[in-house]
């Protein structure tokens, strides 16, 4: 498999032993700043401002992005709602933020429908390798992760959402143990906590390298439990409201059906994860099937803010090679514990434990300055020197401590202790997104958001481990909130629409339609127009009957 | 570099796909997208399941379509599995609770079919014999990095569950940890009131000088 590499791979072997123990090459605060405004592809001159809406004619932010903010909505014009379920309260998203409020829900009393365009748990947290945040030993304090975070987001975050963040970080851990995560400990039994980059002191907890994946199993199967009921492989089309400013529903296509579902709720959540599948600038993504950024327009449409969309993370270890698993994250635990990026002559130029931020830059200056790697596919690179660290820490450490990885290259014939792995930064993270307050509400009335969705806790730049803490404080944070303020229910209709599309055509925009959905890539056929017959208000044939009552949950033993 | 094409069967259909390309993203360029469901396409939410048989006859069987490379002359069937609840964890799990919860625990005949259907290569049917003597440490870790894509349970003749059994016998041992949350002594919340203080300047510039100092010493 690496036959075309091998004059690299004895490079790199020959310097190992002498590298091992070598500290890695220091950069000034200035050569840092330097690096990122050079060549992070925030800095790529690619953006322009959005024409439409809240941030119309604000600071530039990813075409791409600013493309489908414009676009028209998927919905026909003629299209007119009726309410098919009706429930209390709405979740939309099937990942870890979404879970955690339908968990924190459970007791409420309140009728709670959560909805997907997957299925439940198939989403960016289930892929989190590396681990969680919070500050649980006694040298730390929410204080030291707050620092860290801010200096790692350059001074940019949202001082209230931030603050807020780290001070939940330990009862967060409780409150996961409590529903049976297992987190990895040290030979004396005590939590292990590793360093990632940009902490000043070890504070991240793990399960292996499927830290995610335990988070998430986890999260669906108390979801599965607790008898709420679900709404999967339905695509959020749209937000509906009442006219007066009240977001009061949704409109789903239901894909396995080919339908169109009109929920009314009294309040809306929205945890619909970020847009790797963009694919900004041609990069490749970590992220899943469905990571389009959805929420960010339908949000967009209803008149909220979005904050920090200007900024996006490029994780800088995304795969390079095989083809197959381009773009896949390889966690940067995997630098924590001590692989080191070398360039194509064998040799470190960066800091493997700096910000992601600052590698991800550094990474493409080495590229881009001829000494990178090319793929048999054309694909660039540098080199993770993975069994570097079989060496210092002892043979079978990466099997022990990274299963995913050892299985994830072993399938392509590639073995992580033997031979270095190829990266290059993908898209990985949205760090801006829907303007929150503190309890997850957004500026529009019977409107809440958390998780990658929202923005502005993270600046412009976040830390490994700072998401699925986000995800989870904030998905419970909007449950509270939305117990203790839910609105009355109100009439369903499409008004905010109209006037955005009204505004579409006296700004004279054309083109395509959103939101995306799916990966251009996939290739999935979304045509609304003939599900709408021209005379009917409702769009399915519910009965009278189905269309009042709750929606019935699935059977458990089914 | 000539990209080879390469021909499979997907479903009834003949596609051409690259060589080195998953069958997921082989179906995606084929505009078949639709014909395997698909969450994460990174090998851990457990979608994309299929069958796979090959053309030179060596052994083929349930498969990740994500991880999945194309080979000339593959068939590729879709085999999703519903996903299901495992059932409340127990706190001190023993075997007893676990056939409660699992009546089928006992009906396992040891023919292999589940582990041979992992593809996270969980050594599955050792762990269900494991289980029924309540060996639970083992069984967690066993099922460390198991996807929940439900395969060992569709192959089994006999309805044992065992992925849902792992997730049961992982979350019952999990539920009994905790932190050691930092006591909220008077002195504590003294010292966090002022640090607060302190990093919470006013000023932006001030803010951010102080954390970097901050975050060196640990305190103000």
């Amino acid at each position: 498999m690496l036959e075309w590499a091998l004059h690299y791979i004895d490079l790199i072997e020959e310097s190992r032993k002498e590298r091992s123990d070598q500290e890695p090459p220091e950069l000034s605060e200035d050569e840092k700043e330097n690096l990122i405004a050079e060549f992070h592809p925030d800095h790529s001159a690619s953006d322009r401002p959005v024409q439409i809406g809240a941030n119309a004619g604000g600071t530039p932010i990813p075409q791409e992005l600013a493309d489908l903010l414009e676009a028209d909505s998927l919905l026909p014009k003629h299209f007119k709602p009726a309410t098919d379920i009706e429930t209390d309260v709405l979740i939309i998203g099937g990942g870890g933020a979404g879970a955690s409020a339908a968990l924190e829900l459970q007791a409420s009393g309140l009728q709670v429908l959560l909805a997907t365009k997957l299925r439940l748990g198939d989403a960016n947290t289930v892929m989190a390798e590396g681990g969680i945040q919070a500050a649980i030993s006694s040298e730390d304090s929410p204080r030291r992760h707050f620092a860290d975070a801010y200096v790692g987001g350059h001074g940019d975050n949202r001082v209230d959402l931030l603050k807020q963040l780290c001070e939940a970080g330990p009862e967060t851990i409780q409150w996961l143990m409590s529903l049976g995560c297992q987190f990895d400990r040290n030979p004396d039994g005590s939590f292990r906590q590793r360093s990632g980059g940009g902490t000043s002191t070890p504070r991240v907890m793990a399960c292996r390298d499927i830290t995610g994946l335990e988070i998430m199993r986890v999260l669906r199967e108390a979801v599965r439990q607790s008898g709420t009921p679900l709404l999967e492989n339905h695509s959020a089309i749209e937000l509906l409201d009442n006219g007066e400013g009240q977001v009061t529903g949704a409109v789903f296509w239901n894909r396995k059906d080919n339908k169109l579902v009109s929920v009314s709720a009294r309040a809306v959540l929205l945890a619909t994860g970020g847009s790797g599948q963009l694919r900004l600038q041609g990069f490749p993504t970590s992220n899943h099937f469905g990571a389009t950024g959805d929420g960010l327009i339908l949000a967009y449409r209803q008149g909220c803010k979005l904050d920090h969309v200007d900024t996006f993370q490029f994780h800088p270890s995304g795969t390079s090679f095989p083809e197959a698993l381009a773009g896949q994250l390889v966690t940067e635990a995997i630098r924590s514990i001590g692989a080191q990026i070398l360039n194509a002559e064998g040799k470190r130029f960066i800091d493997e434990l700096t910000y992601r931020d600052v590698v991800a830059s550094a990474i493409i200056k080495e590229v881009v300055e001829g000494r990178g790697i090319k793929t048999p596919s054309g694909r660039y690179g540098v080199w993770l020197d993975t069994p570097v660290i079989e060496m210092k820490q002892g043979p079978g450490t990466l099997k022990n401590q990274f299963p995913g990885l050892v299985h994830r290259f072993g399938r392509y014939g590639i073995d992580p202790t033997v031979h270095p792995i190829l990266v290059y930064p993908t898209l990985h993270y949205q760090n801006g997104g829907v303007e929150i307050d503190l309890q997850g509400r957004t500026t529009i009335k019977g409107l809440w958001a958390a998780g990658e969705v929202s923005g502005g806790v993270h600046g412009r730049n976040r830390l490994m481990g700072n998401s699925l803490l986000d995800i989870l404080v904030y998905g419970r944070k909007a449950a509270q909130s939305i117990q203790n303020q839910l609105p009355e229910r109100a009439a369903l209709g499409l008004s905010a629409l109209e006037s955005f599309r009204a505004e579409r055509d006296r700004l004279g925009l054309s083109g395509n339609q959103s939101p995306q959905l799916f990966p251009v890539a996939a290739q999935v056929k979304v045509n609304l127009e003939e599900m709408v017959a021209d005379d009917s208000s409702s769009t399915t044939e519910t009965s009278p009957q189905s269309a009042s009552t709750a929606f019935e949950p699935r059977d458990p033993f089914a | 570099m000539q990209t080879t094409r390469i021909n499979l069967n997907v479903a009834g259909q003949t596609i051409q796909a690259k060589e080195g390309e998953t069958i997921i993203h082989a179906l995606w360029a084929a505009g078949m997208a639709d014909a395997v469901s698909t969450g994460c396409a990174g090998g851990v939410c457990g979608a994309c399941t299929v069958t796979v048989r090959y053309a030179d006859g060596k052994p083929g069987g349930t498969e990740l379509a994500c991880l999945c490379p194309v080979e000339e002359g593959m068939e590729v069937f879709p085999y999703p599995v519903d996903s299901i609840a495992s059932g409340n964890p127990e706190s001190s799990p023993d075997v007893v609770k676990l056939q409660t919860a699992f009546p089928t625990l006992n009906r396992c005949t040891k023919c292999g079919s589940c582990t041979a259907a992992c593809p996270m290569q969980i050594p599955v049917m050792d762990s269900v014999l494991r289980m029924q003597v309540g060996k639970f440490d083992e069984v967690s870790e066993d099922f460390t990095t198991c996807i929940h894509c439900g395969l060992c349970r569709a192959v089994c003749e006999d309805r044992v569950k065992p992925h849902n059994m792992g997730m049961w016998v992982r979350r019952s041992l999990g539920m009994g940890a905790s932190i050691e949350m930092i006591e909220k002594t008077e002195e504590e919340i003294k010292r966090s009131k002022s640090e607060w203080a302190y990093l919470l300047s006013e000023d932006a510039e001030e803010r951010l000088k102080r954390a970097k100092e901050f975050r060196v010493k640990g305190f103000v």
